[in-house]
């Protein structure tokens, strides 16, 4: 009796000994996702940089951007949309971007993510390369060499850029390759549009690809516009736009954002811009077009395209007239004009099943631009709501 | 150490008696006993030299020969078909090595990972040799850690197995030359070959984690092939979660996200991005799955 009284005792003292040796076992089971939680939550954080930028008024910011002077610079390039465009089964994640020059590619470019690689070594040397899973698009820019490149057919095109449009457009290029905005380009769309329509301020510094810059805010003056906000991080020591992110009226995300990841000033390796089509790949000269840039644009998508960069490409397609001015801007087009290209839009399926019926049309609405097809083939494109687009199109007539 | 082996029961039920302290004393025997890289050595050894490991890893190397085979006495494949660069390979024989590399990464690296992690731990409890292994002065932890390094060491070799097979096979059936990157670019054979091995380090590391989930599952039972299923089962779960569209914001956290990144190897310059994000990735899976098998592993009740 004794004995086992005795025993039982010690088992018991065993017994919590190793109990609370056992919570102590499990402790770095408990540990390492609070770890890694706290890891992420910091990193997330939008970190604050070490010196704040000196104060500088919205004016003072724009000339920053007007005289950046950043001719080489490599980095990469993020761009998330969130238009309420179909998703497409080609823009899936295991299949490879659409052939170029669908209406299907440029969807696929205007949703969801997508990364490029930017490298730019002085005015006349650029390279971008659109990265998709297993496959590649490139843009290679060499003096007035242009290759284009998609690794998903092994297809090659080239473009010999006339001497006087690479004149004229020289200044633009040294932020992206012919067709490819970067941020630069988007950011000086964007400031064009300033005037008395629009409030400019100059939020809190914020912090993109590891560099502390000036946050130009951009607010209609007008409810009228699917735009609520556009906001341009400007490179707090080159003046550099670093990203752009527009916000639908009423949306809490963005609807479009495109900025840098990462982003280095080194002059990139020169051996980068040196294209030579790879053994076994189709090449194709591509004419030099009367007016470069349209086409360019049309049949190479670079990466992104802002919704605003749908406007000149329409224009340029025919006689247009413009209802509206600043942001409530609508775009017309004459019926004979357009006739072709109504109904090469929806000719596509993809855009066709996208568009919807409306009274008057089809409508190919997204957060930020609509554009209606009226049923005798015009086209009506805004950042405006769709019943502004109708009566346009009506006034029209 | 009464804490190190508690409630061991002698007559553990449906196990091999003569057998067990064999493999025992065959591990322990090559150094001295409790040296850590002698008793990874002998782990690695008895890994290596079962055949199941065989088996595994020459089914893995029938990937790239089945490939190669059907390419060459099929018609040629147009662009754009079937996985990414099968249509290179009747021009360039080292895509069988990239093609076979793709194709086996969602399912057939995890189904061979998931046998071997699966088998770590349960696979001794099961033959009841797990005991004698604890009665040897090498403690759980370092079981443990020796247990995880010999699953790791086959999640290296079995990419390797398939790239280096999928070349030397794609060099006897086809053509080798310059191998044209994604870019663009071309790299000559032997520049490519140090690609073929990035690319097996890339899906080494993807598979870290998915080693660890079957680490930690093994020390939940003594039937191995519990574990194993549950490990397979595990990571097509998470590959299935990756595809949904409406889970967006979960999939940067499953570890299979970046699996099929390592095309990123394939650039002219490389872009490490993924690597560095699936190295992330996959280092908290395994302490997160490395703290909870050693939460297990050392609180449990060694039975057999």
């Amino acid at each position: 009796m004794g004995s086992n009284m005795l025993d039982s005792s010690g088992g018991l003292q065993g017994r919590s000994g190793l109990r609370r040796r056992t919570w102590l076992r499990w402790l770095p089971a408990a540990a390492a996702p609070v770890v890694i939680a706290v890891g992420t939550l910091t990193g997330s954080l939008p970190a604050s940089a070490g010196d704040p930028l000196p104060a500088k008024t919205p004016a003072q910011v724009l000339e920053m951007v007007g005289t950046h002077q950043v001719l080489s610079f490599s980095g990469t390039l993020e761009q998330v949309a969130d238009l309420g465009l179909p998703e497409l089964p080609a823009a899936g994640k295991t299949s490879a971007p659409a052939s170029p020059g669908s209406a299907a590619s440029v969807i696929e470019l205007l949703s969801g993510q997508h990364t490029a690689r930017i490298y730019v070594g002085g005015k006349d040397n650029a390279r971008v390369q659109v990265v998709d899973q297993f496959a590649e698009r490139d843009v290679v820019r060499h003096g007035n060499d242009v290759w284009f490149y998609s690794s998903k057919d092994n297809t090659a095109e080239h473009l010999t850029l006339p001497a006087e449009t690479r004149d004229s457009t020289s200044s633009k290029d040294a932020q992206g390759a012919p067709g490819v905005p970067a941020p630069g380009d988007l950011a000086q769309q964007f400031l064009s549009r300033i005037d008395p329509t629009t409030a400019v301020t100059v939020g809190p510094d914020v912090v993109v690809a590891g560099r502390s810059a000036y946050n130009l805010v951009l607010e209609p003056r007008t409810d009228a516009t699917l735009v609520g906000k556009v906001a341009i991080a400007v490179d707090g020591h080159t003046g550099m736009p670093l990203s752009v992110q527009v916000t639908a009226r009423g949306a809490d995300k963005p609807a479009f954002r495109s900025g840098f990841t990462a982003l280095s000033l080194d002059t990139p390796d020169q051996s980068l811009f040196s294209f030579t089509p790879p053994p076994g790949s189709t090449v194709k000269d591509v004419p030099v077009p009367a007016k470069t840039h349209e086409p360019t644009d049309a049949q190479h998508p670079g990466p992104p395209a802002s919704p605003d960069q749908l406007l000149p490409q329409l224009e340029a397609k025919a006689h247009v007239s413009v209802a509206g001015t600043g942001w409530e801007t609508v775009v017309g087009t004459a019926a004979g004009a357009s006739g072709s290209a109504a109904a090469s839009l929806l000719g596509d399926p993809l855009l066709a099943q996208a568009a919807v019926a409306v009274p008057g049309g089809r409508l190919l609405s997204t957060a930020l631009l609509n554009v209606l097809i009226t049923d005798d083939g015009r086209i009506f494109a805004g950042m405006v709501a769709p019943e502004k687009l109708q009566a346009a199109a009506a006034a029209a007539r | 150490m009464p804490s190190s082996l508690p409630a061991e029961i002698p007559q553990a039920a449906g196990t091999a008696p003569q057998a067990a302290p064999q493999r025992a004393s065959k591990r322990s025997g090559s150094g001295a006993p409790g040296s850590g890289l002698s008793f990874l050595a002998s782990e690695l050894k008895v890994l290596f030299s079962r055949r199941r490991t065989w088996a595994l890893l020459l089914a893995l190397a029938a990937i790239p020969v089945l490939i190669a085979v059907a390419v060459k006495v099929s018609s040629a494949v147009p662009p754009g078909r079937g996985p990414a660069f099968l249509d290179r390979i009747t021009q360039n024989g080292l895509f069988v090595a990239f093609t076979s590399m793709l194709v086996s990464v969602p399912l057939f690296m995890p189904l061979a990972v998931g046998v071997v992690a699966g088998d770590t731990i349960a696979g001794e409890a099961g033959l009841g040799t797990l005991r004698y292994l604890l009665v040897a002065p090498a403690g759980r932890v370092r079981l443990l850690l020796v247990k995880y390094v010999g699953a790791l060491a086959f999640c290296v070799v079995a990419p390797l197995a398939i790239g280096l097979t999928g070349a030397a096979i794609g060099a006897a059936l086809f053509p080798v030359g310059p191998v044209t990157l994604l870019s663009g670019g071309v790299v000559q054979p032997a520049e490519a070959a140090v690609r073929i091995v990035l690319i097996a380090a890339y899906i080494a590391v993807s598979l870290a984690g998915l080693s660890a989930i079957g680490l930690f599952l093994s020390t939940m039972t003594v039937v191995p092939v519990g574990a194993m299923a549950a490990t397979v089962v595990v990571s097509v779960v998470s590959e299935v979660l990756d595809q949904l569209p409406q889970l967006e914001w979960l999939h940067p956290w499953l570890f299979s996200h970046y699996w099929l990144g390592f095309g990123d190897m394939l650039r002219q310059p490389v872009l490490w991005d993924s690597f560095g994000s699936n190295g992330l990735l996959q280092a908290g899976y395994v302490a997160v799955f490395g703290a909870l098998a050693y939460g297990r592993f050392v609180t449990k009740d060694i039975l057999s």
